[in-house]
């Protein structure tokens, strides 16, 4: 979400598309309408329509708040070769429309505005509206209608979703913005995305006084640095300054830290179970943004699924998907999946097209390839992995502990290399910078005596003591390759890689509630379990299994300030140095698969 | 010395890719190659290639003469060396000067026994030899048996070759008329590149003697295997191979002057007679020392060489060059930048034309010399120097480490700062992952490094005007520790403006690297901390006990600009760039893995560092 111009540039980016354009513009118009709400607010829709207006075409809906430019006559690039070409060549109607209170729609803007089933005007009866209106008033459409978003625009397919119109026979919610408390784009287990947050917010939060076509502009941080400049700011009071108070979900997140039936009202996974048309869940393995929203989406309302190898947005890009940061995966994972499955899925609900793909798509990476499976997650069997204190990774505990002192003022770098905007390729960068600090715990296999599969959700369950009230918990899962490893394409030293699987974050506070944050007592042992996002990997024959554990994960996530105190209106004085002790009963349960058809 | 392989390559200009083929058709006219076998005094004959230009009617064809270790390749009279045309070399073919090269004693296709930087001996009789009889005789032989020769000759070398070119300045020779030492290993327990301040450079000495080192039974014009290493990553490779002793056992016992490593672990009679500053005390040809201010191999060397000269023999034409560059950088063409540091010119091909060129088209072949005593390139500024001395009349400003990482003019305080030294995971030397270490870690972004829990830093507030540094800088530490021992790295660092670019003129290596809050090392430096009181008897720190940790790093000379600031760091590891010391007071290369342990280290307010401030 974050990086929402990248994707925009993605999606309707200007040359790289440019070249059927000419074959666009003889076969479409543009039209472009004000659609009225149940409530007299009139949102601002674009329609692609094909110039033949027989009675047989379906219509796509995308709903965003990242703006339907192009306005007026200039035809949106990306129609003449991104994904929507396919659509395009098909004779679909695209529509896109600018959400309730977003640039040329009226209305208020309301973040993830929440579902109401009915009770009051929201994104779901803003959808309903939309299609009704649609379906009466574009010539030549066929009655069918399907929807589909990517990130921000994803939430917005998942609320069509629930609109229950009966013209919308198909939505495909693509990392699609779900809970911002437990997943996804704002926080992860209750601990802040500070560095997505603030650089989203410091661009698309600030009001809109009235109706437009253009960005806000872009807040000037004067750095090129941004582990120096989040850390330079200090602790979130700060921050909230530096934005000014205008930015009303700003003020939501600092007067909700905690799982509160505010954020429990915008839990979309409450809802979808119910949604009538047929789903398409797509998301990436190594989304940096949503990539809970996508395998929460799925699991709650079902449907058909895919899961690539893919950073946000990645499979609708129409470049070449070979590979993320230094991991190449083989072959064009983009491709694959528009052209076998994203198309196919509406072509077969819209379009009366016969070819529907398997339900279940997901790219294993390490072994590279393509499974079609009856159900996400797999049949797999938990396999705990103990976290010995002396630096082994294996199948017994032992007594000991291993330590380390997390300094709020050295906080590990989330990624190796000096930068501004939050890389996409930290998901599977090389992990032996973070390896070589003192304030890194790493435990490791032996190298593999054959291949091991793993596909699900992955259980962490730490053991610890610290000396303070409050900690944070990162927990890596690796692939180490052997020292021999080579890859001639990939200008990086590859023997020895350590390939960032998996990993993710736990708010110690929280270890037994999101709703009840919990003090640690200093020196007391006790237990932090929580979930990792699902993996879908082959560690290879030779290769080993690592596991590091820190405390801190920067500027990715907020520092804790390692006492027990209101982190959002902490002092920078709040913020003390932790002993961490990670006992050698600690685990990580690894969903292994024996053998996958 | 470790790239000595890559310097080859570099030395002549060959890595340019620049098409030579009209400057090489032209040389193959113009000149004649000829392969000889010199006599020593002792009957031993030295391999020598020698190109002359065919037109040698009239005796006034200048020698110019390399004396390697690294070989006189390629052999045969057909084969010509690239050297000669492919860089800025040509220009003394143009002036017809007579190029010889030639295999050192023992080296390559050259008889007798090599020995590595094989002490001087200022009390040779009969026909006991030294490098500078062997050059002696080498040159004695040149004049009279060379054809068209003028009777003056120059040496020059760059690295072990400099070396060479030092033991040819005390040879004595009256046709030997300038010699230019650049980056001339000098003393392998002080500086250069094997020891600094008795740390050893692990990775840098491993890797050079694993091929460099093994023996040659006969004369050859092949190349020694070296050691293959499965590993893209030298962190890594020594950390898992361990303590010293274990590296000894992956050479093998055929490597002699690695033995000689482990059996002089600190500045005994046996280093003492392989410091050559020691000799220079008469040097009779007009001397031009060249030195990379960011040279991770001999940084020390040329600096010394210099040094050692201008005090002891007092009487010698003697000059210094230094520059911004890597090891042989200024032989390469191109000085236009090093790393992600800029300097705004081509400070290589300046120091070809305008200064090595002009030394000794002066002293061999009539030229005017008007060269400075020390020509010093000023990073920061960007600007050439040249200067009267070296290093010019400078102030001392200390600079105190102070409480909250401040950086202080105004004096010390009380406290102290500590981390924990793990030699578990020691602290990269540099920041990416690769194997052979690299010649830009001396001036680059130490960001990496400030984000350590194990690494100190202390800083200015920005500077309101410029403030230039010349000479060299000393660290003064105040520090007590929990073990026996530990290693003292400090580095002094430019830390540049948040919103700083260079200007689009400045050439870079063609990367966008984020410059804003660049921290760009300017000199950094290690000390083994039993060698605080001396090199020749090492003292156990009692734990807990504050004592001081002084030492004196290589000269520098930049300017920190208005608005940037300064910064020191300190730690305790610098890997595998050097050797992890045990913290505890042990025989290092001969302690076990057991041996090694975290220590305590704490670095008082007291402590300062001490700057060469130019007026």
């Amino acid at each position: 979400m974050r990086i929402c111009l990248a994707l925009l540039c993605l999606i309707f980016s200007s040359s790289a598309f440019a070249q059927d354009l000419g074959w666009v513009r003889a076969h479409y118009v543009k039209r472009e309408a004000y659609v009225r709400m149940r409530d007299g607010v009139r949102l601002f829709t674009q329609i692609y329509y094909p110039v033949d207006s027989g009675a047989h075409h379906p219509m796509l809906l995308m709903r965003s708040s990242y703006s339907a430019a192009p306005y007026g006559a200039a035809l949106n690039e990306a129609l003449g070769g991104s994904f929507w070409h396919r659509f395009i060549r098909a004779g679909y109607i695209l529509v896109f429309q600018d959400v309730r209170g977003a640039f040329m729609s009226e209305g208020i803007f309301e973040d993830i505005r929440p579902y109401t089933a009915g009770a009051s005007v929201d994104e779901a009866s803003d959808a309903y509206d939309t299609i009704d209106w649609l379906v009466h008033n574009v010539a030549g459409n066929n009655g069918r209608v399907g929807a589909l978003g990517v990130s921000y625009p994803g939430f917005y397919a998942a609320m069509t979703a629930l609109s229950g119109h009966p013209a919308l026979k198909a939505v495909s919610p693509q990392a699609p913005v779900t809970n911002w408390f437990m997943g996804d784009d704002l926080h992860h287990n209750g601990a802040f995305c500070l560095m997505d947050a603030f650089s989203f917010y410091s661009m698309m939060g600030y009001p809109r006084p009235s109706l437009t076509t253009s960005f806000h502009k872009a807040f000037d941080f004067r750095s090129d640095d941004s582990y120096d400049l989040f850390l330079r700011t200090g602790a979130l009071p700060h921050f909230a300054t530096m934005l000014g108070d205008s930015v009303a979900f700003w003020d939501s997140l600092y007067a909700h830290p905690n799982y509160d039936a505010w954020w429990a009202a915008r839990d979309d996974r409450r809802y979808l179970a119910g949604a009538h048309p047929a789903l398409l869940v797509a998301g990436g393995l190594f989304d940096a943004e949503d990539l809970w929203g996508t395998l929460h989406v799925h699991e709650a309302a079902g449907g058909d699924f895919v899961l690539g190898p893919w950073y946000h947005g990645q499979w609708s890009s129409p470049r070449p998907a070979f590979g993320l940061g230094h991991i190449r995966f083989g072959s064009n994972t983009a491709a694959y999946y528009q052209d076998s499955i994203e198309f196919p899925f509406f072509q077969h609900y819209l379009n009366d097209g016969v070819d529907t793909p398997a339900r279940v798509n997901v790219f294993f990476t390490g072994e590279n390839e393509w499974h079609k499976l009856a159900a996400w997650p797999p049949v797999s069997t938990p396999m705990p992995m103990y976290l010995q204190s002396f630096g082994g990774l294996g199948v017994s505990p032992d007594s000991g502990y291993a330590s380390y002192v997390s300094d709020p003022a050295r906080p590990v770098p989330y990624t190796e290399n000096v930068g501004f905007d939050r890389t996409r390729e930290y998901m599977d960068d090389d992990q032996r910078f973070a390896a070589r600090r003192p304030d890194v715990l790493v435990y490791e296999t032996e190298p593999l005596a054959s291949d091991f599969r793993v596909g699900g959700p992955v259980q962490v369950d730490l053991s610890v003591s610290i000396s303070t009230t409050d900690a944070d918990f990162v927990v890596k899962l690796v692939d180490v390759y052997p020292d021999d490893f080579r890859d001639t394409a990939v200008r990086y030293p590859m023997g020895g890689y350590q390939m960032l699987v998996r990993g993710d974050i736990m708010r110690g506070r929280y270890r037994r509630s999101f709703s009840a944050p919990l003090a640690f007592t200093p020196g007391l042992g006790t237990s932090v379990p929580f979930t990792l996002n699902d993996v879908a990997h082959v560690f290879k024959k030779g290769h080993r299994i690592m596991v590091q554990v820190q405390s801190s994960w920067f500027p990715l996530f907020d520092r804790n300030p390692q006492r027990f105190v209101d982190i959002y209106h902490a002092a920078d004085s709040d913020f003390v140095r932790s002993e961490i002790r990670i006992y050698g009963d600690s685990r990580i349960v690894l969903p292994f698969i024996p053998d996958l058809p | 010395m470790r790239n000595y392989l890559f310097l080859l390559l570099l030395l002549p200009g060959v890595a340019m890719a620049q098409d030579h083929s009209a400057d090489s058709a032209w040389f193959r006219e113009h000149y004649v190659k000829h392969e000889y076998y010199i006599p020593m005094r002792d009957g031993i004959r030295l391999f020598t290639s020698v190109y002359m230009p065919v037109d040698s009617a009239g005796a006034n064809h200048p020698i110019l003469m390399t004396r390697t270790p690294y070989s006189c390749a390629p052999y045969g009279l057909e084969a010509y060396s690239g050297r000669y045309y492919r860089g800025y070399l040509m220009q003394y073919a143009r002036e017809g000067y007579i190029f010889v090269t030639q295999d050192v004693r023992g080296a390559w296709m050259s008889e007798g026994q090599f020995v590595d930087i094989r002490p001087y001996n200022p009390h040779k009789k009969g026909t006991e030899t030294d490098e500078a009889s062997d050059t002696y005789d080498a040159i004695d032989w040149l004049v009279k048996h060379v054809p068209g020769n003028n009777g003056r000759v120059g040496v020059f070398g760059i690295s072990y070759p400099g070396f060479y070119s030092t033991m040819a300045a005390l040879s004595g020779h009256p046709a030997l008329k300038a010699v230019s030492p650049q980056a001339p290993v000098t003393d392998w327990f002080q500086g250069d590149d094997f020891h600094h301040n008795g740390a050893f450079f692990i990775m840098d000495g491993f890797s050079f003697y694993t091929s460099f080192g093994l023996p040659r039974p006969k004369p050859t014009t092949v190349r020694p295997r070296g050691i293959r290493f499965q590993s893209d990553d030298n962190y890594d490779l020594y950390l898992k191979t361990g303590s010293l002793a274990h590296f000894a056992a992956l050479m093998g016992d055929s490597v002699a002057f690695w033995k000689d490593l482990y059996a002089h672990p600190n500045y005994d009679a046996f280093w003492r007679a392989r410091n050559d500053r020691q000799f220079l005390t008469d040097v009779k040809p007009a001397m031009m020392e060249v030195g990379g201010l960011f040279d991770a191999e001999d940084c020390f060397g040329a600096q010394n060489v210099y040094k050692a000269i201008a005090t002891q023999s007092r009487g010698t034409d003697n000059r210094l060059v230094l520059g911004p560059w890597y090891h042989g950088e200024w032989a390469s063409g191109n000085g236009w930048f090093l790393g992600n540091a800029r300097f705004g010119s081509n400070t290589a091909e300046y120091y070809e034309k305008n200064i090595e060129f002009k030394f000794f088209q002066h002293y061999l072949n009539n030229g005017t010399d008007t060269l400075a005593r020390a020509n010093v390139f000023f990073t920061g500024e960007n600007t050439w120097h040249q200067l009267a001395a070296w290093p010019p009349a400078f102030s001392e400003r200390r600079l105190y480490l102070a409480g909250s990482g401040g950086l202080s003019f105004d004096g010390a305080s009380s406290g102290y700062d500590e981390y924990v030294s793990d030699p578990a995971k020691p602290v990269p030397y540099t920041e990416d992952v690769h194997f052979h270490r690299t010649r830009e870690y001396m001036t680059d972004d130490q960001r990496f490094a400030a984000r350590r829990p194990d690494v100190l830093v202390y800083e200015t507030a920005p500077l309101t005007s410029d403030l230039t540094i010349a000479g060299p800088i000393v660290a003064d530490l105040q520090t007590s520790i929990s073990t026996t021992d530990a290693d003292y790295i400090v580095k002094l660092i430019d830390v540049f403006p948040d919103d700083f670019q260079y200007p689009s003129s400045f050439v870079g290596n063609g990367t966008h690297y984020p410059m804003g809050g660049y921290q760009m090392l300017v000199r950094g430096e290690v000390m083994r901390g039993r060698f605080r009181k001396s090199f020749a008897e090492p003292v156990a720190f009692k734990p807990g006990e504050v004592t001081s940790v002084r030492y004196t790093m290589p000269d520098a000379a930049h300017t920190f600009k208005a608005g940037h600031r300064i910064m020191v760091q300190v730690q305790s590891t610098w890997f595998p760039l050097v050797d992890r010391n045990p913290q505890q007071f042990v025989d290092i290369y001969h302690a076990a893995d057991s041996d090694f342990v975290k220590s305590t280290i704490r670095i008082y307010h007291s402590s300062s560092i001490i700057l060469p401030v130019l007026q």
